[in-house]
């Protein structure tokens, strides 16, 4: 429960502050490709982008995997959905991450 | 064995909000928002992977996502992001001890402590603070 609670306060705090980025302009602004581009060569913003993928995707899977098992019990089962979680999480982490570095480092 | 298998309702029951009172409703509301926002986070990492792809790409999934149907999705995904956090405090102060009264003898009608006019009040204002991020939100996407 600790992971789900520190993850959780810790994803408040940075979501606030991604969605307050996008409200120093106009909200269809913020989303211009120059605007979105420029937020990923900060490097501040890309590295609290990083801490919330990684916070939000073990939140997230975290959550589906308490979910799934108070769905249901069993060795087996109970060892797939922890696996299929964690590597769920490291998927998520792995294909978001490629798009801040990629992005952050101009590779687009 | 036929008899235990009788009382286990599985997903059914998982997904009946109804019998044990706004708690209950509360608990399935966190759920639910739970794994909306676990797929709106995907989608949006997904959304959000098409800016490496270059300009084109980038405006092309804007040309899908900033629409009238994308941005009620995105009002529906505030209203769940700020529910399941007020009431997800709620549930880690309660976690904690906070807010829950204290233990005591059980008495006739035998109404839990932890259940008390506190916790639900909570969960109407948890409610009532999506319900306003919502407002809040429609005006500014659709004000746009």
């Amino acid at each position: 429960m600790k992971i789900h609670y520190g993850t959780a306060l810790g994803a408040v705090a940075l979501v606030a502050v991604h969605i307050l980025f996008r409200m120093t302009q106009k909200f269809s602004d913020s989303l211009q490709y120059q605007n979105v581009i420029a937020n990923y060569h900060f490097l501040p913003y890309a590295l609290m982008l990083e801490v919330v993928l990684v916070l939000l995707s073990v939140h997230g899977f975290n959550g589906l995997r308490v979910i799934l098992l108070e769905l249901k019990q069993g060795v087996a089962y109970e060892r797939a959905i922890n696996y299929g979680s964690i590597a769920a999480m490291v998927a998520l982490v792995a294909y978001g991450s490629r798009t801040i570095l990629m992005a952050g480092m101009g590779m687009s | 064995m036929a008899e235990r298998l009788s009382n286990r309702e599985g997903i059914k029951g998982m997904a009946n909000p109804t019998r044990y009172g706004i708690e209950r409703v509360a608990y399935w509301l966190q759920r639910l928002s739970g794994l909306g926002l676990l797929a709106y986070l995907i989608g949006h990492i997904y959304e959000t992977s098409s800016i490496v792809d270059g300009r084109v790409a980038w405006e092309k999934m804007l040309e899908l996502t900033q629409t009238p149907q994308g941005h009620i999705i995105l009002t529906i995904v505030i209203g769940m992001c700020v529910y399941h956090t007020a009431n997800g405090v709620r549930v880690m102060l309660g976690h904690g001890g906070v807010g829950v009264g204290r233990p005591g003898q059980p008495e006739y009608p035998y109404k839990a402590a932890s259940l008390n006019y506190k916790q639900r009040l909570c969960i109407w204002v948890s409610i009532a603070l999506a319900a306003l991020a919502m407002m809040y939100g429609a005006a500014v996407l659709f004000g746009d």
